[in-house]
């Protein structure tokens, strides 16, 4: 069907080139990882934009999880038959920058006159994908954990709302699973490395590796083995032994659990209100992430993706990538896109825009990222993330966090493992990229 | 039988080839000095001329060639490399990828759960597919309709029959995880690795049960029927004839599924750990071949990912010389 009315447009082209001076649009592609209600977001974005003009046309190509993405992408680029956009998770940063793969985008914004100013990014979102003031990415989806909790749950344990620090929230969570309003109190996120470490050393201000987190060099090392992170895995082990934090296991998404109204809160990405708004059937509300007693908390990370350009393309296809990009950059289109998916506004003006609609008003949860995010100045410590071999270290550090929280092995024992698991890592990402950024 | 080595160099392919390569293989292994003379039952059959044989080896020659022997060669390559997943960068570095992996206790303790997930799932799916077996073979009606029955999980992806198990044992909301939990048995998959464990076993083997039980059935029915009946006037039980008859007698169907299964448990259990654990918890249930995947497609770690398939070739190698050289030995083959 698809390729009947594909041939009937190109037919329609052809005759209309006949007619008028007008050529065929350019057509570019743009792989990405959204899927579910995400994915048919990033479908009526780019229909926006073939619809906003005549000359260029992208095609949005759903390629499955970001590792997936990024697998096809590697495949597609050895082949030569990489497309023109992709997109990439926040924690592959330094892979695709030292791929030699890719088109900074400042670089082809320049150079398709629509220079693009990193200024008008709100701040967590450059300091990730920006070195030296020059973005490196196009900023597309991006979020922050947020505490999301069922507020039938909170009333029915005696409780207003969650408590701003841990010392506040613990007691909660044991209440609701000791009164017996809901046997799981809590549901462990599957990316709690982001949301209960990252963001824990951000959010504390304590680092988590050296070199202000990779941000100064890549002879960065990993230091979470040590103070209040230990007492962070603490935490999460002992609220996973006595059952107030339930895993969700294979076969079910951890957000299931929190919209289907059995556990009580979550701590996931702002993105999650898609999924919480279309699936709660309670009264539900969120929060900014917990910190610890005595701390002045800091701005949390990011997390998401970005867009990346990649080389091997010709000068038609750069200006419709340009195009498209100018498009994303619009207050319009930012405004839209946060509203409806629930990631954050990536402009200042966007957000002015939104706040001075009232959005925030009706919506107070939708803020909550971009508050957090924004909050006091940076720190070393809360600046972002830029670790190489970020991904497998990712996946050594959950196994090792997760023995320690299961009881497998003493928590100080799967950090120190932790840790020089990724150190080797982080030290044979150096050896690979010796002179790189 | 390595044909199904390429599932080690390229996750997810299908190998196939296992059963067409059986005869020359085992030529090929077991050209010894009193094989030649003491050839007997299935051992005689050869071709007699070189030709044909090489014509019709040729379309599986070629597909091997794509699927197997390219890639094993740049697996064998990259395993000596540190190479950028992009290729931007690629530096020669001698032995340390496998230096890096004997070292590391982590491989140790897949290869450790890989031992004992291979040894449990052959064991399981053989003695269920034989007691099926052995059960359809006395039942007189609708004989052909518990056969398909049987043969249904075989036609299930392993994708689907891993997040299938993986639901229905969910401890938060699976009905087989309540139902033990109401016997009184704390399942937990997400917690306890025994756990994890004993269901990757049981999705592997739920899938491959009726793969033993089909060529089972087949080789029950071949047994003689004069000798069953000569036993039977002189007074065994269906269960005494089974075990002194039937079972010796198939003995080589027996060896080639011990091969088989390990050969499935080895290199073709990935997508079931994928769908059913994720290698979890805590890398518990992470098999050989799930790290391989892991390191080469997560983590993007190839000269990792490389080394380790190598090793996982070489030791299909190891694993199919000795079964063949050793144990093939005490099997009676005279069918």
């Amino acid at each position: 069907m698809r390729s009947f009315y594909g041939a009937l447009a190109g037919a329609g082209a052809m005759l209309l080139a006949g007619l008028s001076p007008a050529r065929a649009a350019t057509e570019i592609e743009f792989w990405h990882a959204m899927s579910g209600a995400l994915g048919e977001r990033v479908e009526e974005l780019v229909k926006k934009f073939n619809d906003s003009q005549k000359e260029y046309v992208v095609k949005a190509i759903g390629k499955g999880t970001y590792d997936e993405v990024l697998n096809g992408t590697i495949a597609a680029y050895r082949a030569k038959r990489q497309p023109e956009i992709v997109q990439s998770n926040e924690r592959s940063f330094l892979t695709m920058v030292n791929s030699g793969a890719i088109v900074p985008t400042s670089d082809l914004m320049a150079q398709e006159g629509h220079p693009i100013d990193a200024s008008q990014f709100i701040a967590p979102v450059v300091s990730y994908y920006a070195i030296d003031g020059k973005l490196q990415a196009m900023p597309f989806n991006s979020s922050t954990p947020i505490l999301f909790y069922n507020r039938d749950h909170f009333k029915a344990a005696g409780f207003d709302k969650p408590g701003a620090t841990w010392q506040e929230l613990e007691p909660q969570l044991d209440a609701i699973k000791a009164k017996g309003v809901s046997k799981c109190a809590m549901v462990l996120p599957g990316d709690y490395e982001w949301s209960f470490l990252e963001n824990y050393s951000a959010v504390n201000d304590i680092p988590y590796a050296t070199k202000r987190n990779g941000m100064d060099g890549l002879d960065t090392s990993y230091v979470f083995n040590k103070g209040k992170l230990v007492d962070q895995v603490e935490r999460m082990k002992r609220l996973v032994s006595s059952g107030v934090m339930q895993l969700a296991g294979q076969g079910i998404i951890p957000i299931q659990l929190f919209t289907s109204g059995e556990c009580s809160t979550i701590i996931a990405s702002t993105a999650s209100h898609a999924a919480v708004v279309a699936a709660a059937k309670f009264d539900w509300s969120a929060a900014e992430l917990p910190y610890e007693q005595g701390v002045t908390p800091k701005n949390s990370v990011i997390g998401g993706a970005a867009l990346w350009t990649l080389k091997g393309h010709s000068p038609e296809k750069y200006k419709a990538v340009a195009a498209f990009y100018d498009f994303l950059a619009k207050t319009d289109t930012q405004v839209w896109w946060h509203q409806a998916t629930g990631y954050v506004p990536v402009t200042t003006a966007a957000y002015e825009a939104a706040k001075a609609q009232g959005y925030y008003q009706k919506n107070p949860t939708r803020e909550i990222a971009v508050l957090q995010l924004m909050r006091g100045t940076p720190s070393d410590n809360s600046l972002g993330f830029r670790i190489g071999n970020s991904n497998q270290i990712n996946v050594a550090i959950m196994e090792e966090v997760s023995a320690a929280f299961l009881g497998k092995k003493p928590v100080q024992q799967a950090l120190d493992d932790a840790v020089a698991r990724g150190n080797e890592a982080l030290r044979r990402y150096e050896q690979l990229n010796a002179g790189k950024k | 039988m390595p044909a199904r080595n390429s599932t080690a160099a390229l996750p997810g392919t299908a190998g196939g080839g296992a059963l067409r390569l059986r005869w020359p293989l085992r030529r090929l292994f077991l050209r010894s000095a009193d094989d030649a003379q003491s050839e007997s039952g299935l051992k005689r059959a050869h071709f007699r001329e070189w030709r044909l044989p090489i014509w019709l080896l040729a379309p599986q020659l070629f597909i091997l060639l794509l699927f197997f022997f390219i890639p094993s060669v740049r697996a064998l390559i990259q395993a000596f490399q540190l190479t950028d997943p992009f290729g931007a960068t690629t530096q020669w570095v001698g032995f340390e990828n496998f230096e890096r992996l004997f070292r590391s206790g982590v491989y140790w303790s897949s290869a450790q759960v890989t031992l004992i997930f291979t040894i449990a799932q052959n064991v399981l799916t053989l003695s269920i597919a034989l007691l099926l077996a052995f059960a359809s073979n006395h039942i007189l009606r609708g004989r052909s309709a518990y056969r398909t029955v049987l043969l249904l999980p075989y036609a299930i992806a392993p994708a689907i029959a891993g997040i299938m198990l993986a639901f229905l044992f969910n401890p938060r909301v699976g009905p087989i995880a309540h139902t033990l939990q109401g016997l009184g048995l704390d399942w937990d998959p997400n917690r306890n690795s025994w756990h994890a464990l004993a269901l990757i076993v049981m999705a592997a083997s739920w899938k491959h049960i009726c793969y033993n039980y089909i060529f089972l059935v087949a080789a029950l029915l071949s047994v003689p029927q004069s000798i069953l009946e000569s036993a039977y006037l002189d007074g065994a039980g269906p269960i005494q004839r089974f075990l002194r008859i039937s079972l010796p007698m198939v003995t080589p169907t027996l060896f080639f599924l011990i091969v088989i299964n390990f050969v499935y448990g080895l290199f073709e259990t990935f997508a079931i750990v994928d769908a059913t654990t994720r290698g979890g918890p805590a890398g518990a249930t992470s098999i050989l071949v799930y790290k391989v995947y892991l390191d080469g497609f997560v983590t993007l770690d190839l000269g990792s990912s490389a080394a380790q398939s190598v090793v996982l070739m070489v030791l299909a190698l190891l694993l199919t010389i000795a079964q063949f050289r050793y144990v093939e030995r005490r099997v009676n083959y005279s069918v």
